[in-house]
C-alpha cells in the first residue's frame, strides 16, 4: 500500500504526486495573488470575507499592511515559479510521459525519482512553514536580493533553505530525465523520431542541471550572510536603520544579483520549453499534419538551451554595470528571440492548410500561440538596455512575464491536462466544461495582464503596495487596477469548472478508448490505456518512423503509429 | 521489472546508465563549485584589499592533507581495479584504505579548524576566511558523503557483488569517478584558497 501509492517507485505514481501537490501549489499562490489585488484595487480597506482570518500581525481589522503585502508578493512569485508551474511541467508531465513517450518501462533510476518527489515536497513545506514564523514569510520579493534580503526577518532564512532543497530535487529529477531519454529509447526510436515533447524535456533538464546549482551556492553564500555573519553580499560602509552596520563589508550586491539570473534566465526557459513540447503535440494531433520544420525546431530549441546561458544580465540594466557589459547582454538577448521565434512561426505554420479539430485541448494549444507572442514581443524593448532603463521598474515588466507564464504556460499546462487525462484515468473530461473554463480563463488572464501593459507605460511602479494612488500620474489610471481586481476574482470562479471537471471526470467521463485523439506517439498506440503499474508495455515497441506521421498519403487511416510496420 | 542498460552498456550510446548519471551529477557539482570559484574571484577583484592568505590558513598541513587524498584517489583506481581483476579481498581492503585516508582528511582538516577558531578568526571576520570556512566546509560535507558511500561499497553493500556483479562493479566505478572528482576539487581549492 505504501510502496504502492505514498512511497512509490513508479514514474507514473510520482509524476501524479507531483501533480496533485504543483497543482495545489499553483491554487495557493493564486490565492495569494487575489488577496493581494484587493489590496491594490482598494488600498486601506479591510479583505472582504478573508481578511479576518489573515491575522492581526499581519492585516488588522482586515486591511493588509504593507509589511504582509511584501510577504504576499514575494511568495506569489516564489510559490508559482518554483513551486508550481516547474513541478507541474517538468516533474509531472515530464515523469509521467517521457518513458511513455520513448517506450521505456520506467525511468532510469525509480529511486531518485521518488527522492526527487520527496526533496520537493520538504522544500515546498520548508517555504510554506515560513509563514508562521515570527516575522512572516520572506518578503524580500521572489528574487531575494541584498542587502536587504540580508537584514530581513526570519523567513528569508526558510526562503534559502527551501530553495536549497527545491534545487537538490531539481537535481534529482534532470539527471533522471537525461539518463532516461538518452539510454531507454525504445529500439528504432532513433533522435529525430522523438515526439518534441521530449527534445523539450531534454533540454529543459539540462537547464535544470547546470543553471541551478549556481543558485544553491549563492543561498549557501546568503545563509552564511545571515547566520554566520559574514559580509559576501554587503559592501562596506552600509548603513541600515540609520545606523552603521557592524559588519566586515567588502562584500558585493551584484554579486547576487549575476548568481540568482544566471539560475533566474535559464529558468525562464525552463518554464517555457515544456509547454511549447505540450503545444507541438497537441497542435500535430489536432491539425493532422505533422509539425511544419520538425527539425528546425529541434535545431531551435537547442540552440535556444545554450544561447539561455548567455543572456541572465539583461534583468540588470539598471545596477550601471557598464555599457560594455549591457552592450554584450543586449546583443545575445536579440539574438535568443531568434530562436523563439523560429518555434513559434513553425507551431504557427503547422496549421496552414490543416483541418482543426477544435477540442478543449487545442482551444488551450491555440491561445497559447498569441498569448506567448505578446509574452515574447513585449520582451524585445526589455531586451535593449536604452528602453529597458524607463520600463524597467515598472508594471510592464509585469504584464511582460506574466503574459510569457499565466497565458503562456499555465494554458500550454492546462491543455496537457485535457489532452492526457485519458490515458491517465481511461475516462474523457467533459467539453462543455472545458469550453467554459478556457473562455472564462483566457477573457479574464488578458483583463488582468493587459492593463498591467498600459499601467507599465504611463510609469506606474510595480513594486507599491497601494497601486499607485499616492502618485499624481498613477491616479487616473487607478480604474484600471480595479477593473483588473475584478478580473482575477472572476478568473478564480472560472477554475471552478476546471476543478470540478476534473474529479467528476473519473466517475462521470465518457469511457475513452485506447487511443482517443487518434495519435502516433508512442503513449496512445503501444500502451495500454489507462497504463499498466509496472512496465508500461506489455512488450517493449519497436519504432519504424517519426513521431508526427499523420494524413500520410495511401495510408489506410489518417494516421499511422510509430511502431506500425505498414503503412 | 528490469530497467535496461543499468549496468550494460547500450551499444549506439556506449554507456551505462549509471555511468552517465554519475557524469552528469559531477557535471552540475561542477557549476556548483563554479558558482562559489567566480564568487570568490569577483570578491577578491573587487576587494580594496585582501589578507595574505597563506599566513592566515595552515599551508604545510593543507599540503599534507592534499598529499594524503590524492594517496586516497590511487588507492580507490587500484580498488577498481581489483574488483575488475576479481579479486575481492584486495578490493575490500583498498576500499578500507580509501575511507581510512578520507577520515585522515577530514581529522587534518578540523584540526585546521580548531586551530583557527582558536586564533580568533571566524566567517565574519573578513571574506577571505568566510569563503575559506564555507567553501572548504562544503568540500568536507562532500568527503564525508564520499567515505560514508564507500565504506557502504566494501561492508554491507558488497552483497550485491554475490547476484549481480556488473552493477556492483558500475557502481564502485561511480563512486570512484565521484570520489577522484572531489580530489580534482579539493586541488583547486588548495590552490585558490592557500597558495594564491
Amino acid at each position: 500500500m505504501f510502496r504502492k501509492y505514498i512511497f512509490s517507485l513508479d514514474h507514473k505514481v510520482i509524476g501524479l504526486q507531483y501533480a496533485l501537490t504543483s497543482l495545489c501549489f499553483l491554487l495557493i499562490g493564486f490565492s495569494l495573488a487575489v488577496v493581494f489585488r484587493w489590496q491594490l484595487a482598494y488600498p486601506g480597506q479591510p479583505v472582504p470575507i478573508i481578511g479576518r482570518w489573515l491575522g492581526e500581525l499581519n492585516a488588522p481589522g482586515g486591511v493588509v499592511l504593507p509589511e504582509f503585502y511584501n510577504q504576499l508578493v514575494a511568495m506569489h512569485g516564489t510559490i508559482m515559479v518554483f513551486l508550481a508551474v516547474v513541478p507541474l511541467s517538468v516533474g509531472a508531465f515530464g515523469n509521467y510521459l517521457i518513458p511513455l513517450q520513448i517506450g521505456a518501462p520506467d525511468m532510469a533510476f525509480p529511486r531518485l525519482n521518488m527522492a526527487s518527489y520527496w526533496t520537493y515536497l520538504a522544500g515546498g513545506v520548508v517555504m510554506l512553514v515560513s509563514f508562521f514564523v515570527p516575522g512572516g514569510a520572506p518578503n524580500s520579493g521572489w528574487t531575494s536580493y541584498p542587502p536587504l534580503a540580508d537584514f530581513a526577518t526570519l523567513g528569508q532564512t526558510f526562503w534559502l533553505v527551501g530553495m536549497f532543497l527545491l534545487i537538490v530535487s531539481a537535481l534529482f529529477g534532470s539527471v533522471n530525465t537525461i539518463t532516461t531519454i538518452v539510454q531507454l529509447r525504445a529500439p528504432g526510436l532513433t533522435w529525430f523520431r522523438l515526439p518534441f515533447f521530449v527534445w523539450a524535456q531534454l533540454v529543459t533538464a539540462f537547464l535544470l542541471l547546470l543553471a541551478f546549482p549556481p543558485l544553491q551556492g549563492a543561498a549557501i553564500l546568503q545563509f552564511a550572510d545571515r547566520v554566520l555573519g559574514t559580509s559576501f553580499f554587503l559592501p562596506s560602509g552600509l548603513f541600515s536603520g540609520g545606523q552603521a552596520v557592524n559588519r566586515a563589508g567588502g562584500g558585493n550586491p551584484l554579486l547576487w544579483q549575476h548568481l540568482f539570473w544566471f539560475l533566474a534566465h535559464p529558468e525562464v526557459y525552463v518554464l517555457i520549453l515544456p509547454a511549447m513540447g505540450i503545444v507541438g503535440e497537441i497542435i500535430a494531433n489536432n491539425t493532422r499534419k505533422p509539425l511544419w520544420g520538425y527539425r528546425v525546431m529541434v535545431y531551435a530549441i537547442i540552440f535556444l538551451g545554450f544561447m539561455s546561458f548567455a543572456v541572465w544580465a539583461h534583468h540588470m540594466f539598471l545596477t550601471g554595470m557598464g555599457t560594455v557589459i549591457s552592450a554584450f547582454f543586449q546583443t545575445t538577448t536579440m539574438i535568443i528571440s531568434v530562436p523563439s521565434v523560429i518555434i513559434l512561426t513553425a507551431l504557427l505554420l503547422s496549421l496552414y492548410g490543416g483541418s482543426i479539430r477544435f477540442n478543449t485541448p487545442m482551444l488551450f494549444a491555440l491561445a497559447f500561440l498569441p498569448m506567448f507572442g505578446i509574452g515574447g514581443l513585449s520582451g524585445l524593448p526589455l531586451g535593449l538596455a536604452a528602453s529597458d532603463i524607463p520600463l524597467h521598474d515598472t508594471m510592464y515588466v509585469v504584464g511582460h512575464f506574466h503574459y510569457v507564464v499565466a497565458p503562456g504556460t499555465i494554458f500550454a499546462l492546462f491543455a496537457g491536462i485535457y489532452y492526457w487525462y485519458p490515458k491517465i484515468t481511461g475516462r474523457m473530461m467533459n467539453e462543455a466544461l472545458g469550453w467554459i473554463h478556457f473562455g472564462g480563463s483566457f477573457l479574464c488572464m488578458n483583463g488582468i495582464l493587459f492593463p498591467m501593459l498600459i499601467l507599465g507605460l504611463a510609469g506606474v511602479n510595480r513594486r507599491l503596495y497601494d497601486g499607485g494612488m499616492q502618485y499624481a500620474h498613477a491616479q487616473p489610471l487607478h480604474n484600471l487596477q480595479v477593473g483588473m481586481s475584478y478580473a482575477a476574482w472572476a478568473l478564480a470562479l472560472f477554475q471552478l469548472p476546471f476543478i470540478w471537471n476534473v474529479f467528476a471526470s473519473l466517475k462521470f467521463g465518457r469511457v475513452a478508448n485506447v487511443n482517443p485523439w487518434q495519435a502516433t506517439t508512442l503513449e496512445w498506440t503501444a500502451a495500454p490505456t489507462p497504463p499498466i503499474a509496472h512496465g508500461n508495455f506489455e512488450t517493449i515497441p519497436a519504432v519504424y518512423r517519426p513521431a508526427y506521421e499523420y494524413s500520410v498519403p495511401g495510408a489506410a487511416d489518417d494516421f499511422v503509429p510509430q511502431n506500425s510496420t505498414s503503412v | 521489472m528490469e530497467i535496461p542498460y543499468t549496468a550494460s552498456v547500450r551499444p549506439d550510446t556506449g554507456v551505462t546508465n549509471q555511468k552517465l548519471g554519475m557524469w552528469l551529477f559531477l557535471a552540475s557539482e561542477v557549476m556548483l563549485f563554479g558558482s562559489l570559484f567566480s564568487s570568490y574571484a569577483l570578491l577578491r577583484s573587487g576587494a580594496m584589499s585582501w589578507p595574505d592568505q597563506s599566513s592566515i590558513v595552515n599551508v604545510p598541513l593543507a599540503t599534507v592533507n592534499t598529499a594524503v587524498l590524492i594517496a586516497s584517489s590511487v588507492a580507490i583506481l587500484r580498488a577498481v581495479a581489483a574488483l575488475r581483476g576479481g579479486n575481492v579481498a584486495r578490493f575490500r581492503a583498498l576500499m578500507a584504505a580509501t575511507a581510512t585516508l578520507g577520515i585522515i582528511f577530514l581529522a587534518i582538516k578540523s584540526v585546521e579548524y580548531r586551530g583557527e577558531l582558536a586564533e580568533g578568526l571566524r566567517p565574519s571576520t573578513n571574506n577571505f576566511v568566510g569563503l575559506y570556512f564555507v567553501m572548504t566546509f562544503l568540500h568536507a560535507m562532500h568527503v564525508t558523503g564520499g567515505v560514508l558511500v564507500i565504506l557502504f561499497l566494501c561492508g554491507p553493500g558488497m552483497v550485491m557483488n554475490r547476484h549481480d556483479a556488473p552493477r556492483f562493479l558500475g557502481r564502485v566505478e561511480a563512486s570512484a569517478l565521484y570520489w577522484n572528482f572531489i580530489d580534482v576539487i579539493w586541488i583547486l581549492m588548495f590552490i585558490v584558497l592557500y597558495l594564491l
